[in-house]
């Protein structure tokens, strides 16, 4: 039978859509820098406590501001605080904040906008509008808005739940920063990936194989979710990349401006508000938060390039 | 023999911001049980819609407006979406035209021929494995065991289109619709997925409808060819009656440039002059008269109907003034 010969033998099968693209990604030398970069920060930030040399709390008056020297790497700061086990935690913010941020975001967008891409129709319409809302008001007012008009409501029921519970757990403020920031965050983050999967879904629902598996008399949701959303997580995961980055920056950027995570939990972003009020003397305490965060934004960015080219055979050159 | 499909009239439109324009307009069909039909007709003429339409998988604006799909006894085009969901895999099949890209290329190709039976009629996963693998046999893919964990890009053409028809079959259709299944595929190719395909009507005693724009190929399959122009049948033939006696002169014109061994070397292959008609823009008499050679003064004003061929076999009809003998509307 002359059509019975196989393409490819079965010994390199591993000619996967991934298998190709991980291979692709290991050529690249700063996707892979990105990752190593990547993976250090997760690896401080998930065996920080264990790591730190200082409590990020403790202070030690009669350190203060050091400039950096072997037992302090990063100096300490004008309470005495270690700098580099308050960067260690502050990568722990970061990436809690970044991660959770982006699973929600990305949640909402991926639901929203396969379900608007593959109906159509009224939903899609509004969604697309709601979207187009969000985007064009400045990403910084708008948290400033649902900060300012969510703070109160949470404290209060928080209060009201100590009350009830006793739990400690609910005096603390921390907890209040975390949720607000997550929520005001997540709600404006979500809307780029809604319109990437809405545009993905929108291409792919009318290729051949999307046809044939109507054809086999399968319903919406399994086409949606076997056929149709499988081929769009490339370009979704480039996203995904990247947005983290831009998370992180975001984190920091409320932090520096006081809406974000409040001292003293340790942010890069409140670090770099407190260093830059005596920068002038004391450098290392604007330098060592602000040189992590560019290097891990950098990172992200690098892995997000790499993804890209990896995950676009057709933008090889 | 009873007719498992009937179609009556059917007009397709297409919802143009201008207003609908019609691209099927009143075609009669009819497909008895275990009977092949080919339907033959240049792209445009509305054949792959006709079929589309059964099913409702016809594409955004284009909706089936007016006559009757019977099929079993059930009108398919007065169906819910809901049934025309469940008559889909299990009661009509589909093979589609372009086996590189009708296959979803991030699942195994086993778990896309056992995709249908696990949803569609609930069988557990690994029996419907199982039947994909005898499924693959069927259709001749050596190893076949093998062959089920195989991404689609890991296949050839051939294979694929192989696996297409696995999938079509796994719900054991009554009816199997083959969308121009062998237009993607080489020549020799082709020859075997129209003997396989016989093979397995023959086996299952399914009724099958070839769509095709390729009368050699479909000569070997179809007991019956139905011949569209601009969107109606201009002829319906027993197929040894049609290449014995060709009458539209759209068919004989088909017929004439097929290429034989007897021709000249390096001589020209007859065309039909012309083009057909827009939707939309159709001719207010014939649909073929602009092209036509024999056109006369009632084919430019009067439409011609589906009516015998006098003198020829019983079930030859053909839609032509001048031709048929009768049938002036």
């Amino acid at each position: 039978m002359t059509d019975g010969t196989i393409i490819n033998p079965p010994e390199d099968r591993p000619s996967s859509l991934w298998r190709d693209a991980w291979r692709r990604l290991r050529r690249n030398r700063l996707a892979v820098a990105g990752l190593v970069v990547l993976a250090v920060l997760v690896f401080v930030a998930a065996f920080g406590p264990w790591l730190t040399p200082y409590d990020f709390l403790s202070q030690n008056l009669d350190a203060r501001n050091l400039p950096p020297s072997l037992g302090h790497p990063f100096g300490t700061d004008d309470l005495g605080r270690d700098v580099m086990s308050r960067v260690i935690y502050g990568a722990r913010t970061a990436f809690l904040v970044a991660v959770l941020v982006t699973v929600v975001a990305v949640l909402i967008g991926v639901v929203l906008g396969a379900i608007a891409g593959f109906y159509g129709g009224r939903f899609d319409k509004t969604l697309m509008w709601v979207t187009d809302m969000t985007m064009s008001v400045p990403q910084l007012l708008l948290v400033v808005v649902i900060n300012a008009s969510l703070k109160q409501p949470i404290s209060l029921w928080m209060e009201a739940r100590y009350m009830e519970t006793m739990n400690p757990l609910y005096r603390n403020s921390a907890i209040i920063d975390f949720v607000l920031v997550f929520g005001s965050m997540a709600l404006i983050s979500w809307p780029p990936y809604a319109r990437l999967v809405r545009a993905q879904v929108l291409s792919i629902r009318n290729r051949p194989y999307v046809t044939a598996a109507r054809a086999l008399g399968l319903t919406n949701r399994i086409i949606l979710t076997r056929y149709v959303m499988p081929n769009a997580v490339g370009p979704l995961i480039v996203a995904i990349s990247a947005g983290l980055g831009t998370a992180m920056v975001l984190e920091s950027a409320f932090s520096f401006l006081g809406i974000g995570v409040n001292p003293p939990t340790p942010s890069w972003g409140n670090m770099i508000s407190d260093g830059l009020r005596v920068w002038t003397n004391y450098p290392h305490l604007l330098l060592a938060p602000a040189a992590v965060l560019a290097v891990v934004t950098v990172a992200f960015n690098f892995l997000g390039d790499g993804l890209n080219d990896a995950l676009n055979p057709k933008g090889q050159k | 023999m009873n007719a498992l499909l009937d179609i009556r009239g059917l007009t397709i439109d297409i919802d143009r911001d201008s207003g609908p324009a019609r691209v099927v307009d009143g075609i009669d069909l009819t497909v008895a049980e275990g009977e092949s039909l080919g339907i033959v007709g240049e792209s445009g003429c509305g054949k792959s819609l006709t079929m589309l339409s059964l099913v409702g998988l016809l594409p955004n604006r284009i909706r089936a407006t007016g006559g009757v799909a019977d099929f079993a006894g059930k009108d398919l085009l007065a169906m819910s979406s809901e049934e025309l969901r469940r008559l889909r895999g299990s009661q009509i099949g589909f093979i589609f035209q372009d086996p590189m890209t009708s296959l979803n290329p991030v699942m195994r190709v086993g778990a896309q021929i056992a995709e249908a039976l696990v949803y569609q009629s609930g069988m557990a996963k690994p029996a419907a494995m199982e039947r994909a693998a005898e499924l693959l046999e069927l259709v001749g893919i050596p190893s076949p065991r093998d062959r089920l964990m195989a991404y689609p890009h890991e296949l050839s053409g051939g294979m694929r289109q192989r696996v297409m028809i696995a999938i079509g079959l796994a719900g054991s259709p009554r009816l199997l619709i083959a969308d121009e299944p062998t237009t993607a595929l080489d020549v020799t190719i082709q020859a075997q997925i129209v003997d396989l395909v016989r093979d397995l009507k023959d086996r299952f005693g399914m009724s099958v409808v070839w769509i095709t724009h390729d009368l050699a190929l479909i000569a070997g399959l179809a007991d019956r060819i139905a011949v569209l122009y601009a969107g109606t049948v201009v002829e319906d033939s027993p197929v040894d009656v049609l290449f014995e006696r060709p009458t539209h002169p759209y068919t004989r014109g088909l017929l004439a440039s097929l290429p034989t061994l007897t021709d000249k070397p390096m001589s020209r292959l007859p065309s039909i002059a012309g083009t057909p008609p827009e939707p939309g823009r159709r001719p207010p008499g014939c649909p073929f008269a602009p092209r036509c050679a024999l056109v006369t003064a009632v084919c430019t004003t009067s439409v011609p109907r589906l009516a015998p061929v006098a003198g020829s076999a019983p079930g030859h009809r053909a839609a032509c003034f001048v031709t048929a003998g009768e049938g002036a509307s």
